[in-house]
């Protein structure tokens, strides 16, 4: 274990200088498209929350009709930027709506992991408790998501009264109560999976180990979160990671509550302009950029947190 | 220490102890004492109950009848994270916190059970680790170490909780032959010191040289039980005889 430690570090040292410079270019590059993507985002939430401080909100920062006149004018790759335009037309509509998106995905898996943690805790080491986790479980993984938001949002009105019932819903910043109820649906139904990727983690972790704690003197509970858990969630890592890029695509189920998240938006702009297509494909590659974001994210936190011995996705 | 009467308690008074696993018996009415600074060596067949008995002191194992008594107390009577705060436990396959530094194996306890600052912890984690000679070495994880490196953490990470007592279980059997002697030589020198010590050993040159009582286990019944001398050149029993016989041609090296 010792030398198969040291070995990776002394290749990634050597590495960086000689035989993979083009990895420092590639890793420099994703942190750069990562910047611009971002930072574009960013930009065009503040113009429009604030009503529009660059430009009218909802408006292009740079106006597509710029590329319609090249497009016009060139004959060959014409094409390209008359497609560039109609992204730049539409692209502000759909950045609006991933916001919405962002917000179900980031609250969701948080609030899902606070769950899963003693889900799966009480599952390996509970007596009655473990039997309650594995019935949540396997409840919420054995019916269809979709399903799970109906029920949540058709199957109990008082929920969605109740939010909307809420000072400030609707207004402002604060979204509207399909939105709520959408988190609560991810959220549960998130927990559930996450609870798994977890369990499978905390099993990996040799059980001698809590035996040493307790012989110290301390009590289980106490073993489990100081020792148990800090090596379990490093070696659940990636499996969460792989559950965090479900739940962004996911999300887009919300459109089916009424949630005007991106999928839906670009439906809707794709019913009154008829290029349904087009529009898919721009949601697609806003999608796309917030799953390779999130995978370069926690691959960073992986690597920052890794021990000797101990990097997410060993120990299984 | 001299002013001892018979009649104080013993450390340690194990008395009767009964231990079965579904249907079978694992411990069949084990009686034995420990005075302060015994060392004593429990050797035994595979299955005949080592680690199960050393497990029953520390109530990581509850028995179905008799006694164990600390210091006087019944352990039943005691908390048993307070009761494990007392006793350390070594273990065969040394069982350090994978994600914590040799220094943070010890000041866990002694943040969370003992409730010492982060300094006093540190100072006393350091303290620990030089005893077993491994100042140097604080800051590396356990995949970083050697096999007797980390035993001997795992030793330093027992010790700094103070026990009154502390149990071996196989402590070198996980360890590649030159790798023994460095752990030996630390509970060599904590026996010197003065340290209780229950240990599960099959090295026989330890057992001859420190040990004041060898107790010989099997099928749960202690078979043979008193000084090295006695065990060795005059036992009472054949199989005794047999069994270190057969331990001595295997283990008898001295590694420390
Ligand atoms: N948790 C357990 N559940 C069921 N049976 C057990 C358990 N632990 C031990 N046993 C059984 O109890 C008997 C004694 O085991 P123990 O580990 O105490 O033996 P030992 O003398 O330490 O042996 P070894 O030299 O192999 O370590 C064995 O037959 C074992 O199978
Ligand atoms: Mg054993």
């Amino acid at each position: 274990m010792a030398e198969r430690a040291a070995g990776t570090d002394a290749d990634s040292a050597s590495g960086s200088r000689a035989r993979f410079g083009d990895r420092d270019v590639g890793t420099l590059a994703t942190y750069l498209a990562g910047a611009l993507f971002w930072g574009w985002i960013f930009l065009r939430w503040l113009n429009d929350w604030s009503g529009g401080v660059f430009v009218p909100a909802r408006q292009a920062f740079v106006p597509p009709s710029l590329f319609r006149g090249v497009a016009a004018g060139v004959p060959v790759v014409g094409g390209a930027f008359e497609a560039l335009a109609f992204a730049f037309e539409y692209a502000p509509a759909l950045v609006n709506a991933l916001w919405l998106t962002v917000v179900l995905t980031v609250v969701s898996i948080a609030l899902g992991f606070v769950i899963a943690v003693p889900l799966a805790a009480s599952r390996v080491y509970g007596r009655v408790s473990a039997w309650v986790s594995v019935a949540y479980i396997e409840l919420l993984r054995g019916t269809p998501l979709l399903a799970q938001l109906f029920v949540l949002y058709y199957g109990f009105p008082w929920l969605t009264r109740f939010f909307r019932g809420l000072p400030g819903v609707g207004q402002g910043v604060l979204p509207g109560q399909a939105v709520f109820v959408a988190v609560i649906g991810f959220t549960l139904n998130s927990a559930a999976y996450q609870a798994e990727y977890i369990r499978g983690a905390i099993e990996s972790v040799a059980p001698g180990q809590l035996v040493a704690a307790r012989s110290v003197g301390l009590s289980r509970v106490e073993g489990v979160r100081f020792v148990v858990l800090p090596q379990a969630l490093r070696y659940a890592i990636p499996g969460w990671t792989n559950e965090l890029v479900y739940l962004v695509k996911y999300s887009s189920l919300a459109a089916f509550i009424t949630v005007p998240e991106l999928f839906r938006a670009a439906q809707n702009i794709a019913s009154s302009n008829y290029r349904y297509t087009s529009m898919f494909v721009l949601a697609a590659v806003l999608y796309l950029g917030v799953v390779v974001t999130a995978t370069n994210l926690m691959e960073y936190v992986g690597r920052r947190v890794a021990v000797p011995g101990i990097s997410g996705g060993e120990g299984r | 220490m001299s002013s001892e009467s018979p009649s104080d308690p013993p450390l340690l008074r194990v008395e009767d102890l009964y231990k079965r696993y579904g249907d079978e018996e694992v411990l069949n009415g084990v009686s034995f004492d420990m005075d302060a600074q015994d060392v004593q060596v429990l050797v035994g067949p595979s299955g005949s109950g080592k680690s199960t008995l050393l497990r029953c002191v520390n109530r990581l194992t509850e028995f179905e009848g008799g006694r164990i008594a600390l210091d006087g107390t019944p352990t039943d009577e005691m908390d048993e994270n307070d009761l494990r705060r007392q006793v350390g436990m070594v273990f065969q396959d040394f069982n350090l916190f994978a994600h914590l530094t040799a220094k943070r194996n010890v000041m866990l306890g002694l943040r969370r059970v003992r409730g010492h600052s982060k300094e006093e912890a540190e100072a006393r984690a350091l303290e620990e680790l030089e005893q077993v000679g491994l100042g140097d070495q604080a800051d590396s994880y356990p995949a970083e170490l050697s096999g007797g490196q980390q035993q001997r953490v795992g030793i330093a990470r027992a010790l700094a909780m103070d026990p009154k007592l502390m149990l071996f279980d196989e402590p070198t059997s996980a360890l590649d032959p030159e790798l023994i002697g460095e752990v030996l030589g630390v509970m060599r020198d904590l026996a010197d010191q003065g340290m209780t010590m229950l240990c599960v050993t099959h090295e026989m040159g330890f057992a001859r040289q420190v040990a004041t009582d060898i107790m010989f286990l099997e099928g749960g019944h202690l078979v043979e039980h008193g000084p090295p001398e006695q065990l060795f050149e005059n036992p009472r029993h054949e199989r005794t005889a047999q069994f270190l016989d057969r331990l001595t041609s295997l283990h008898g090296g001295d590694h420390g």
